[in-house]
């Protein structure tokens, strides 16, 4: 059955101040509803500032790195109106479109808008913390171009990284929301709420897909309307019908004149782009002659690639990409990371790389150091100096112990259960902290056996 | 001279008006709350001066004053006391005025008579019986008894020269965008100003100047506040004043009778009278109550009863509530523009007639009101009471300066005379104004 899957995703942008008041835009550490003015609080009588201009240029910038026009026409800032405790005037202020037509990965954007976040609503406890109110968000709206769960991670995924590669975005996490549209053949169109990661959305497309499915096996329609992605249980719920445009009631906020994109601050705009990830990607393989698939691992981010770029004044490129492809991706899927939130410095991976290929360092303890730097958040320098392998003596007197301590393995060997030399081995490797070079030890212990 | 003299001193002027309001406020009811901290102020301006130095000022209760309960004379509002000072007011303190108190008014601003407060009507202390007008009921009537020297009130499609008028005081709706809302609640977001209320122009020039100029909202014009007062003149020697034809079929003729005295008087120092066209006025009332509507009811959103303490569809009243379902219902279908934008394009054509017929002139002289304030409790439609801001609306439509000034009176009943002026020409407003007062 043919599935049709569309977004519309919110990011916050990362300017200095909210979009219609001073009050500061990072809240992280704020306690609840102090991070708030009159204007974001929507008190009787508050009147919003000019749009703020950082987070027009960061919108302008995002659609143009989603290949969008600009549009030329006045862009008017409209009030939708609806009911919920989060929002402290009964409307939330979104743009018109201010990028339209834009593709990325070959899926069509159809929108980029500006909006404000509402403040945060916990119906457990009835509270709001309005601290979040007013804070600016990029809004894209894509095309339902999208066919199937897999394919929906994988956009998403390239447009998180465009996104970051923006630098218009936070990073911090946890504030992208993401809303889908999902139909299956041609049926009612279902939205679903409340995603908040590429799994999430994963999973809830996964869930929503065989329950449209299965409703129509039965001979049942799919009624049109607003589902909640529940994240615990990994099932969507029946949220409410889906309002129609007009319940929303939207005005042209009277308070605001519309904005205007000149083609001379679009001009402006587009000369700071940063490197978008696919140009970054062919340049890393032609400028340092590395492999499509360590190119793609080390652009996965901004900050990686960054880092990437000054490992290579130090290290030849082709061990650094080895190392960042192997080592540190590989740490950072595991530890669910991103390289700017795992700790680890450009200073820690030449430590690393250095003391490799210099012989002090197994690339198994080069893997542990980086380990031990993103969980102890301790330095690399340190690390690599408990970490250096042990002197040919020392392992000389750690395989003597070995076979002292493991007579039973040895006599095992001896009778033929050459697998039991594996075992000795491992008893190197514990009595030396895991510093021995683990083909040398094995030399030694077969020469001792023989 | 742009200086304020008073008579007495701040602390003196104070309890002059505390001793009239003593007198006269249980009959008038032109305040919902008086300022605890008056006095305080009174002594800080002794002190520190100020143009405004010891000014006695009643606020509209639809203007936050800080640690005062901005209610909108509404139930809606009854326990909100304002956490920041509009930015009017702000000004106001800045040079030395001194809040007597919030003022009563139609609830919400909706209302042309002073009927509609949850707290009750205000009497009109300059004819007996008769309503004071709306929606700054409370503010021209405390100018008028003498309760304060001057008054803010704001002003949407009349609300401050409609009661001015009946109250025989002065009232002025500046160009919109040069005095900052920041701080008005909203009626009609697009037509809300706030402007001064006052006894004689001087005193309203002088709060004018105060309070206009730049801010940080978005909707303002950028534009310097202006000296009015030093260049107040009379002199009309050169002054081309226009009227309008189509005032005169739908203004009742004892008020016709006082303007027309009142545009001569204005001839006889020099001005020149003369007649222009505005084919479109009979659009202005619809089109203005249809903008009011919807964008009152976007306004009324945030009072859903869970930040202050009532729902405001549950405890409004009717005309409120009218107004909230008809805004409701026209921005619901609006989706195909059919109304709001219809309506705001109406406004564009009514706005450029406006300017098109002040090209020809200096200023545009008007009545205030159709017809004499009505006997307080009378009961009038929904429909005869809109008929009331048919003249005041188009200054509103098109964003331009409109001021009322007493021109006489019809059987003790106050009327006031209105003078339009272009876009931030409020300076030869008030030099026209200045000149036609004193009619009485």
């Amino acid at each position: 059955m043919r599935v049709k899957i569309g977004f519309e995703i919110h990011e916050q942008l990362a300017t200095r101040t909210k979009l219609f008041c001073t009050s500061p835009a990072d809240y992280r550490d704020a306690e609840p509803n102090t991070n708030v003015c009159e204007i974001c609080l929507g008190l009787p009588g508050a009147k919003p500032m000019g749009v703020n201009a950082d987070a027009v240029e960061g919108v302008v910038a995002i659609a143009l790195m989603l290949n969008c026009e600009i549009v030329q026409e006045p862009v008017y800032i409209l009030r939708k109106h609806y009911d919920y405790p989060d929002l402290p005037s009964g409307y939330q202020r979104t743009s018109m479109p201010i990028g339209r037509n834009g593709e990325l990965a070959g899926v069509k954007i159809w929108e980029v808008h500006l909006e404000e976040d509402p403040g945060k609503y916990d119906p457990v406890t009835g509270k709001v913390d309005y601290n979040r109110s007013g804070v600016p968000l990029v809004e894209i709206v894509t095309a339902p171009d999208i066919t199937s769960p897999e394919e929906a991670r994988a956009f998403m995924r390239e447009l998180v990284k465009v996104l970051h590669y923006s630098g218009r975005v936070r990073r911090e996490g946890g504030t992208m929301r993401v809303d889908v549209n999902v139909s299956i053949e041609d049926g009612a169109r279902v939205e679903i709420k409340n995603i908040n990661s590429i799994k999430g959305l994963y999973r809830a497309l996964k869930f929503e897909i065989t329950r449209q499915k299965n409703l129509r096996r039965r001979g049942r329609a799919v009624k049109r309307e607003t589902r909640a992605y529940i994240e615990e249980q990994m099932i969507t719920r029946s949220m409410r019908t889906k309002e129609t445009a007009e319940d929303y009631r939207y005005i042209p906020d009277p308070d605001l004149p519309p904005l205007r994109l000149t083609p001379e601050l679009v001009e402006r705009v587009r000369s700071q782009l940063p490197e978008a990830p696919h140009q970054k990607l062919q340049r890393f393989m032609q400028q340092y002659r590395i492999s499509k698939d360590d190119a793609w691992a080390i652009t996965s981010e901004p900050e990686l690639a960054d880092a990437f770029e000054r490992v290579c004044k130090e290290v030849e490129p082709l061990r650094a990409a080895a190392f960042f492809r192997h080592i540190i991706k590989k740490t950072l899927n595991y530890h669910n990371l991103s390289f700017a939130e795992s700790g680890i410095t450009v200073e820690d991976i030449v430590e690393v790389l250095q003391a490799m290929s210099s012989g002090r360092l197994s690339q198994q303890a080069g893997e542990l150091v980086i380990r031990e730097v993103v969980q102890q958040r301790r330095r690399a320098s340190e690390l690599v100096q408990q970490l250096s392998r042990v002197d040919e003596r020392s392992l000389e007197r750690a395989v003597e112990q070995a076979l002292a301590e493991n007579q039973k393995a040895v006599q095992d060997y001896l009778n033929g259960r050459k697998e039991a030399i594996n075992f000795l081995l491992g008893q190197v490797m514990r009595i030396t902290g895991g510093r021995a070079d683990a083909a040398k030890a094995l030399q030694m212990l077969r020469e001792r056996l023989s | 001279m742009n200086e304020l003299v008073l008579e007495h001193s701040p602390l003196e002027n104070l309890e002059r008006c505390l001793e009239r309001i003593q007198e006269r406020e249980r009959e008038i009811n032109a305040f919902i709350e008086l300022n605890p901290r008056a006095e305080e102020e009174a002594r800080r301006a002794e002190r520190h001066g100020g143009r405004l130095c010891g000014l006695t000022v009643a606020v509209k209760s639809n203007i936050n004053v800080r640690g005062l309960r901005a209610t909108c004379a509404s139930k809606t509002l009854e326990n909100y006391v304002a956490p920041y000072d509009a930015v009017a007011v702000q000004r106001l303190r800045s040079e030395g005025a001194v809040i007597v108190g919030m003022a009563n008014m139609d609830e919400f601003a909706c209302g042309s008579s002073g009927e509609t407060s949850y707290f009750g009507p205000t009497q009109n202390p300059a004819a007996e019986g008769r309503i004071p007008g709306g929606s700054s009921s409370g503010s021209a009537a405390a100018v008028a008894a003498g309760f304060a020297d001057a008054a803010l009130g704001s002003d949407t499609g009349g609300s401050i020269r409609n009661p001015a008028s009946h109250c025989g005081v002065v009232g002025i709706k500046p160009t919109y965008g040069l005095v900052p809302r920041h701080g008005l609640i909203d009626l009609a977001m697009s037509l809300d100003q706030i402007g001064p209320i006052a006894r004689d122009v001087r005193t309203a020039a002088l709060l004018l100047e105060v309070i206009a100029g730049r801010g940080r909202e978005a909707s303002m014009l950028d534009v310097q506040p202006q000296p009015y007062t030093r260049h107040l003149s009379a002199d009309l020697a050169g002054v081309r004043v226009g009227f309008a034809r189509e005032f005169e079929e739908v203004t009742s003729p004892e008020i016709l009778g006082v303007i027309k005295r009142s545009l001569r008087r204005l001839e006889a120092q020099g001005a020149e009278v003369v007649e222009v066209e505005l084919p479109s006025l009979e659009k202005a009332l619809p089109t203005y109550y249809l903008i009011v509507f919807v964008e009152f009811f976007s306004a009324t959103r945030r009072y859903d009863g869970r930040r202050y303490g009532y729902r405001i569809e549950e405890v409004c009243g009717a005309e409120v509530l009218r107004r909230i379902h008809l805004g409701s219902y026209i921005s619901q279908k609006e989706y195909a523009g059919r109304y709001y934008r219809r309506a705001l394009q109406f406004r564009s054509l009514i706005r450029r007639e406006l300017l098109q017929a002040l090209e020809q002139v200096d200023v545009l002289a008007a009545p205030t009101t159709p017809k004499l304030p009505h006997r307080l409790g009378e009961s009038l439609t929904p429909l005869e009471m809109y008929a009331y801001d048919l003249l005041t609306v188009p200054a509103n439509l098109a964003g331009i300066p409109a001021g009322v000034v007493p021109a006489g009176r019809v059987r003790g009943i106050p009327v006031g005379l209105q003078v339009h002026a272009k876009p931030l020409e409020e300076q030869v407003m008030l030099n026209v104004m200045l000149a036609a007062e004193g009619a009485e």
